[in-house]
């Protein structure tokens, strides 16, 4: 499957829900598909970690769907964040892992057992119930009701081709990633995260 | 659990609740498995046991955007392993992350494995310039809320660091 592709059906069926990509090609592709700097949030300074960031978001917003979009690479550092995940089992998290089996934004350098990860496999030990696999546009687009729009946490492999040129860095600075993306969520799901310590007692 | 050490347990808990924290992600070492077990227990709190100290720092970091109050509790080898995570996401985007570890290694510290943090675990600290509290007497659980208030106004992350005596309840 073509990572362009994939994503330009997936943001063609995005509403009011929040994205997060991992550093490399998620980043970098999702930007030049959409341009979006208010519903995304670019998290390219840290590699395994999304998932997690997203279940924060979930937790805090439970009628937000986030959809999380983790490269393999960043996955093989830390597969351990499944069992939390089951844990949280929090229904407006959708796990996407975008598989090429290599590490494709420093070199597509191959992973360690590249070709023999068998992820879904792995999301199924842990007791993940609704794990897919998904390997062309044709079965994304059979399967995305049933992944994204039921209730009900997921663990998506997206099987696509290694990139033949980097897609490059997303355009925005950190901070104002952080602002409009947090500014976004206090509008679409009503909740507060920016707090000015001017407007705040102070605590002894 | 001894009664002085319940009295520091539950006096640590109340510095966390006035502080306004809501969500606990955890991963133990010996000295905090009863603090542990009494945020697990206590309904003020969503506790959520972690695979791995970076691990929490990723979900309380998304928490912020969830407007979750929280925090990241973990012994001082689980914070030398934080480095990445920590200068990555909370340095580079500004995201507040209140972390609760132990002074390990230092006088006391029974287990000789834990040398390299009484060595260097402060000064890890510093040469990432990442405020800390150590809490070395009783009366300090007393500044928890004022380190977690420096935590969201700074937007960086602030470390609370405990000895063990004090988690005894016994200093």
């Amino acid at each position: 499957m073509n990572l362009k592709e994939c994503f330009q059906y997936f943001a063609s069926r995005q509403e009011d829900g929040v994205v997060i990509t991992s550093a490399g090609v998620t980043s970098g592709t999702w930007w030049r598909t959409t341009h979006d700097m208010d519903r995304v949030f670019y998290l390219g300074a840290s590699m395994s970690m999304i998932s997690m960031f997203g279940a924060g978001i979930a937790m805090g917003a439970p009628k937000l769907p986030v959809w999380v979009f983790m490269g393999d690479g960043a996955f093989v550092m830390n597969p351990g964040m499944l069992m939390v995940e089951r844990d949280l089992d929090l229904p407006n998290l959708k796990h996407f892992l975008v598989s090429n089996r290599v590490y494709n934004a420093t070199g597509a350098v191959s992973l360690p057992n590249s070709r023999r990860n068998d992820y879904a496999a792995i999301a199924r030990a842990v007791g993940i119930e609704r794990v897919f696999y998904i390997d062309s546009l044709d079965a994304l687009k059979a399967q995305f009701d049933k992944i994204v729009l039921q209730p009900g946490h997921t663990f998506t492999v997206l099987e696509i081709e290694p990139l033949a040129e980097k897609p490059g860095g997303v355009p925005i600075d950190d901070v104002e990633s952080k602002i409009r993306f947090g500014r976004y969520i206090e509008k679409t799901a009503g909740i507060k995260i920016f707090r000015h310590p001017a407007t705040e007692p102070i605590v002894r | 659990m001894s009664e002085q050490q319940k009295e520091a347990t539950s006096a640590i808990i109340e510095q966390l609740a006035k502080s306004g924290i809501r969500l606990v992600a955890s991963l133990p070492d010996d000295w905090i498995a009863d603090l542990i077990h009494n945020v697990e227990k206590d309904d003020r709190f969503k506790h959520v046991p972690v695979n791995r100290e970076e691990s929490a720092i990723g979900l309380c970091s998304g928490a912020y955007f969830g407007g979750i109050p929280a925090m990241a509790l973990m012994g001082a080898s689980g914070l030398m392993t934080c480095v990445y995570a920590l200068t990555k996401i909370n340095y580079t985007y500004h995201i507040p992350m209140f972390i609760f570890t132990t002074l390990r290694g230092v006088f006391g510290d029974p287990r000789p494995h834990h040398i390299s943090n009484g060595l260097y675990l402060t000064r890890l600290m510093d040469s990432i310039s990442l405020p800390y509290l150590l809490v070395e007497e009783k009366k300090t659980i007393a500044r928890i809320p004022e380190a977690f208030k420096h935590c969201q106004v700074m937007n960086r992350p602030v470390v609370v660091a405990f000895t063990e005596a004090v988690l005894r309840g016994e200093s």
